[in-house]
């Protein structure tokens, strides 16, 4: 009888929960498959691109692929099937999507990727992201500027490393070297990778400051980190003493920034990227030419313009290119 | 004796009920859902977890937990890239990377059985210490440019059956035979179901035991082959969380955690039912958040419904 019971129960609880789908009448059908909805810059990415949609009455759906490649393959794969007109995506690997870059190419689905390009020999249509080395050499002016300019710049600064093996830490770690590497004066000290999470930030970061303590800059690869330096450099009350940059202007970092405890970020408005993925694959089924690369852009944000950043109803800095 | 026969056909077939049940679910939620294509694609995506899970269904019946298989799945990929990449011959490549992960399920095996821990711990420990391996050897960068022959194993079809499923359909067989027509069959359900007595029956526990994590192991490095094939890159990272998913689908299948009982069948359909889900929810439409909530729900459910079922039989 029990099991009779629990059946019933389970058949009822996915009744309830495809009822509260709504069906969307015939317009274009954009899917986006995501690399992980469990972190803000994604999360906002996502929400701007599904608002982006709203507005221009199309139908969106995204799919969460969880950091995980296997997922994100079955989730392309299914979206295909149930008629996609054009895919988002936003590959966890650009090599491991190979199978669903197959099958949109097969059945003729136009595929745009966000953020972060795929690399193979389709017929892409259209990357739209930034240039993460970009970010990296901006955050390296910077850096030699605070440290005495070029050619006499001087000090010690601990790099805060990204995830391991991945393409946006190199291409941070590369942009940034390329510039501080030519100053005599500048030593780095590569710290261990933290995945881009503070709370790894933060341990690693003080086990670091025992063995350096005359630091006198921090780079990490993105804000959330950067913010984990800010924060032991607070306990040890050397926050005025150190230096500190970032990358991907979160909100708080932003604040921070105004605070004058932290002293630069590098913008990569995830709401932006959103909205211009969801304009550029549109044009795509309309048959807009794009270039491969449509450059989303950034900027800068140090204590003299954060104050034109901030919004706190926002997690991220807005950037809206000039044009 | 024949009623906990009887039993046991209505344990298997709850099982089969639910799956048939997800099955009208698909065709009512998505016209899309029984087609061929969508079948074929059903079976394909299951392979890489239903080959793991076979291993675990060895390990669980064996009354153990395998934690490593994902890091495993990993290692496997980066090993087998790794060779092929730098020349070596695809044949021995492959025999040589599954007989390494034959090797760490042993160890896993042999550790837990010779300082009688709980193959929990011990098999965390190798869950982490393979990552470790794979990020070593591939110095934390994906291996890429398998294509060739190699990528036949995960991404080749033979007619309209991919190669992947079709391996993992032989491997079910062997699984199957193993379990239920051999000495070390029996004696793995019996040294799960109580291994003091089994010990005084005059059953090698331990040897028994180590060997059902050495098949976990050698499945789950086939399985990591096939998903390098598949997606014709290995990742360090890959494989993550799908111990979890393989430990499900078993549960799911009927094996009970305590060990002693189980089928390979059943593990099959588990492996199918949690497939079918994120399946059906993606035809769907169903956004992400919820599906982890639902599936999460779902998955509660059907153990509930599973371990009523087992009470019952206790009883």
């Amino acid at each position: 009888m029990l099991k009779k019971y629990s059946l019933i129960l389970l058949v009822f609880l996915l009744i309830l929960s495809f009822s509260s789908i709504v069906a969307v009448a015939d317009s274009p059908f954009v899917g986006f498959s995501q690399v992980t909805i469990q972190s803000p810059f994604y999360v906002t990415l996502m929400e701007s691109a599904e608002r982006t949609a709203k507005e221009m009455g199309v139908k969106f759906v995204y799919l969460d692929a969880g950091n995980n490649i296997g997922k994100q393959n079955n989730d392309v794969i299914d979206l295909i099937t149930r008629g996609l007109d054009v895919l988002l995506l936003n590959p966890v690997d650009p090599e491991g999507v190979a199978p669903a870059m197959k099958r949109a190419e097969d059945n003729n689905v136009p595929v745009v990727t966000v953020d972060r390009p795929v690399e193979g020999k389709y017929k892409e249509a259209v990357f739209v992201g930034r240039k993460n080395y970009e970010m990296g050499v901006e955050a390296g002016k910077k850096a030699v500027e605070l440290l005495g300019g070029e050619g006499n710049a001087s000090g010690k600064i601990i790099e805060i490393q990204g995830a391991a093996g991945g393409a946006v830490m190199r291409d941070r770690r590369d942009g940034f070297h390329s510039i501080v590497d030519k100053e005599e004066g500048i030593e780095i000290i590569q710290g261990p990778y933290c995945e881009y999470v503070r709370s790894q930030a933060i341990s690693a970061f003080q086990d670091l400051i025992q063995t350096h303590p005359d630091v006198d800059m921090v780079y990490a690869h993105n804000d959330d980190m950067a913010l984990g330096a800010v924060q032991v450099l607070e306990q040890h009350g050397k926050i005025n003493d150190v230096y500190v940059i970032g990358i991907d202007g979160l909100m708080e970092a932003v604040k921070a920034i105004n605070d004058g405890r932290m002293d630069a970020t590098v913008l990569n408005d995830p709401a932006y990227l959103g909205q211009l993925a969801v304009e550029v694959a549109l044009g795509v089924l309309e048959g807009e030419e794009y270039p491969e690369f449509v450059d989303a852009g950034t900027g800068l944000i140090i204590k003299d313009n954060a104050g034109e950043f901030y919004d706190p109803a926002k997690d991220f800095a807005e950037y809206i290119p000039e044009d | 004796m024949e009623n906990t026969k009887f039993k046991h056909l209505i344990k298997e077939h709850s099982i089969y009920f639910l799956l048939i049940v997800f099955i009208i679910i698909g065709m009512f939620t998505s016209e899309h859902f029984l087609t061929v294509n969508n079948f074929i694609n059903l079976l394909q995506r299951s392979s890489v977890i239903g080959l793991i899970s076979l291993g675990m269904t060895f390990v669980i019946i064996g009354g153990g937990i395998d934690l490593s298989v994902g890091s495993i799945v990993a290692f496997s990929g980066i090993v087998v890239a790794t060779l092929m990449t730098n020349g070596m011959n695809l044949v021995v490549s492959l025999i040589f990377t599954i007989f390494l992960t034959l090797v760490l399920g042993l160890i896993v095996g042999i550790i837990t059985v010779k300082f009688n821990l709980p193959s929990f711990i011990v098999s965390l420990a190798m869950m982490v210490s393979a990552r470790g391996l794979a990020l070593l050897i591939s110095n934390g960068s994906p291996v890429f440019g398998l294509a060739g022959p190699f990528a036949f194993i995960g991404g080749g079809y033979i007619g309209k059956i991919p190669f992947s499923v079709i391996l993992w359909f032989i491997m079910s067989i062997i699984s199957a035979i193993a379990l239920k027509y051999t000495a070390f069959g029996r004696k793995l359900y019996a040294l799960g179901g109580n291994e003091e007595a089994a010990f005084y029956s005059g059953i090698k526990t331990s040897y028994y035991k180590a060997i059902s994590f050495g098949i976990s192991g050698l499945l789950s490095g086939i399985a990591g082959i096939v998903l390098a094939s598949w997606l014709t890159v290995a990742q360090p990272s890959a494989g993550e969380g799908m111990e979890l998913d393989a430990i499900a689908s078993v549960v799911l299948g009927g094996t009970s955690l305590s060990g002693g009982s189980g089928t390979i069948g059943g593990t099959i359909i588990g492996v199918l039912i949690l497939s079918i889900i994120t399946n059906i929810f993606n035809l769907f439409g169903i956004s992400s958040y919820y599906q982890y909530i639902f599936k999460g729900l779902i998955i509660a459910g059907a153990l509930i419904l599973n371990s009523m079922v087992v009470v019952r039989e206790k009883q």
